[in-house]
């Protein structure tokens, strides 16, 4: 299997209609993806950045084009097969956290599991085992409104990982974070890398691509060869 | 497979209820407003179905005490009146006549009362709605036990004797819990001692209850009241059995008739209410109220309806990055419509609940005011409990399915 590409995009295309008007927002996108890669995806905005994170994560589907995640053609699925995989290969980091404000923190953890046939007994062991795992083991009680910044993407980190995804997708991770904890959380991401999980860092920042082991430009919906 | 895929869903059912209920607890105001508008629609439902049964209860009470084998003649035409015409048409002779010669009439009973004239037993003071005058057998003319003492005997209405038979309302008033037989109570001043008490029967027979009254002997009612000798309001006759009540029904009109010299073509000056012509009345009265109450309710439950609609419209709006967050994380479109519809049924359950205790509290009451008869039953529970179900799915649905159609990358943003 590991020879084998996590991910490999064969000119992916996607079109937007805007006011009528056909706007193409990826031109041709190729690549591929190892399994335990660290990737950096850097672009401004408007660069097609977030169009190709959305297909990666499977929230969207290119125009044309071919899309394989872990061997299987995903491209042209209908949407309650990308539901079930998004759920069971793909883990969400998004820049504004997204916690559920009246559940505890390990509840939050639990919530993909929660659409996943793992039995109830085992999800929360394994929610409590991420909430150690980010640090948090004495918050799992505590509702998102009791947390720092910080301490809620901890969460949102121990929610992506807890159906063991093949893939981890994060959005801006550290956008709305200080420097100081904008590392700890990028130091953690690489800790998860380093335990052999597959990780794409979507950012506009070069000093957090850096945390990558690969870096892809993005420009005007085409990869620039660095 | 198959039995995996089933556990799989009873899990994924159970945890999608259990999802509901936490959103529910967490949204307690807006959870509130929900209940409270299906609560009164289900109030109003279930007033309706317990008035309606204790409407048809009361229908056959009160056949059931008039009695079957009985009619009620009534002086005038009361199903079509004609101007002027006299009301005093029945007479002491037609009485008697009645009593001679009627086939089959064991009894023939003149009716004949006073209306709010005070009482007094000691320092206990009250206005009694019905001073009745009766013949020998008042119980047993109108299926009407004693509880204690006896009943007026020939003797009695013949001397006219200052006796008198009680109501359950009065007695209660003016002894409490003593026994009133034997004692001595003051109608208007004239005193009239207590030889028998009457049973509760306990429901109202419109304006008043038809417990509150005290019966007299007609004679010493006649005579000590100042009415009008010759003629009576109505007369009751009492049949052998409960067979050719239309053969005894024509013969008391030919007779009748006959008593008041009337001819061929003339209408009657007298009207014969049978128990089935009651039934028959009630009946008419029960459908009306359905009808009233029906329409009553149903918009009452269809505003419920609309409230639940409209905040819960407000509610997916508001939950928009939750929704999304779920349809993200791998929630399926038919887990989040599961969701919102499990949300709105848990409310209108709730409501459904509350509802049904307001609107039996409100049916106690307009019980004690004597303006319904109540029935509880399994009924009510049943169709509050269906009803609710079925608002919160139908009213629910268009908010659930906004809720399963929203996109993620629309709604998480920055």
């Amino acid at each position: 299997m590991s020879h084998h590409p996590v991910i490999h995009l064969e000119d992916i295309c996607k079109t937007f209609s805007l006011a009528g008007q056909p706007v193409e927002v990826l031109k041709g996108i190729s690549l591929q993806i190892d399994p335990g890669e660290f990737i950096a995806l850097l672009g401004t905005s408007g660069s097609g950045k977030s169009t190709l994170m959305h297909i990666l994560g499977l929230l969207d589907r290119p125009t044309t084009g071919r899309y394989n995640l872990a061997g299987q053609d995903v491209s042209q699925l209908p949407d309650e097969r990308l539901s079930e995989l998004r759920n069971s290969m793909v883990g969400f980091i998004f820049q504004s956290f997204y916690l559920i404000p009246y559940v505890s923190a390990r509840e939050n953890v639990m919530l993909p599991g929660l659409y996943s046939s793992t039995p109830g007994r085992v999800l929360k062991a394994r929610a409590e085992e991420l909430l150690t795992l980010v640090g948090l083991a004495d918050r799992m009680d505590f509702k998102p409104g009791q947390l720092s910044g910080g301490q809620q993407q901890r969460v949102a980190i121990a929610r992506a990982l807890v159906n063991d995804p093949q893939v981890l997708l994060a959005d801006e991770p550290t956008g709305q974070l200080d420097s100081k904890t904008s590392g700890e959380i990028l130091d953690l991401l690489s800790d998860i890398h380093r335990q052999g999980r597959t990780v794409i860092l979507v950012t506009h920042d070069l000093a957090t691509a850096n945390y990558a082991g690969r870096k892809i430009f993005l420009d005007d919906g085409r990869i620039k060869n660095s | 497979m198959v039995a995996s895929k089933t556990v799989d869903l009873v899990r994924l059912s159970w945890r999608i209820l259990h999802m509901a209920l936490t959103a529910v607890w967490a949204h307690r105001l807006r959870s509130c407003f929900v209940i409270l508008g299906v609560a009164l629609g289900i109030a109003s439902l279930t007033i309706i179905v317990a008035a309606v049964d204790g409407a048809e209860r009361k229908a056959y009470e009160i056949v059931d005490s008039f009695g079957p084998d009985a009619v009620f003649i009534l002086g005038g035409d009361i199903r079509n009146r004609a101007v002027g015409q006299r009301t005093n048409t029945l007479s002491y002779a037609d009485a008697e006549v009645l009593r001679q010669s009627l086939p089959g009439a064991y009894r023939v009973v003149p009716m004949r009362a006073q209306h709010n004239l005070p009482v007094r037993f000691e320092n206990n003071k009250m206005q009694v709605s019905a001073i009745v005058g009766a013949t020998a057998g008042y119980a047993d003319v109108w299926n009407w036990p004693l509880s204690e003492g006896r009943d007026f005997s020939e003797e009695d209405i013949q001397r006219g004797a200052k006796v008198c038979l009680i109501g359950d309302t009065p007695a209660n008033e003016l002894f409490g819990d003593r026994s009133p037989v034997g004692r001595t109570i003051y109608i208007e001043k004239l005193p009239v001692q207590v030889i028998g008490r009457l049973s509760y029967r306990g429901f109202s027979g419109g304006g008043g209850s038809i417990d509150e009254r005290i019966i007299l002997p007609i004679t010493t009612l006649t005579q000590r009241f100042n009415l009008d000798r010759k003629y009576f309001r109505a007369l009751r006759v009492k049949f052998t059995s409960t067979e050719n009540m239309d053969f005894h029904v024509e013969n008391l009109t030919s007779l009748l008739r006959k008593q008041h010299n009337l001819a061929e073509g003339q209408p009657d000056d007298f009207s014969i209410l049978t128990a089935d012509e009651i039934l028959g009345f009630l009946s008419m009265f029960k459908g009306g109220l359905l009808l009233f109450l029906g329409i009553t309710a149903a918009v009452a439950i269809v505003v419920g309806g609309f409230v639940l609609a409209n905040l819960f419209y407000l509610s997916v709006d508001e939950r928009k990055s939750e929704i999304g967050l779920k349809k993200a994380l791998g929630a399926k479109n038919s887990a989040i419509l599961l969701q919102v519809l499990a949300e709105a049924v848990i409310l209108t359950l709730i409501g459904s609940l509350f509802g049904m205790a307001i609107g039996m509290g409100m049916a106690q009451l307009l019980e004690r005011l004597g303006i319904l008869e109540i029935l509880f039953s399994w009924k009510v529970f049943t169709y509050s409990t269906l009803s609710s179900v079925a608002i919160g799915i139908l009213f629910g649905l268009r908010p659930a399915r906004k809720a399963a159609a929203m996109v993620p990358i629309e709604v998480l943003k920055g």
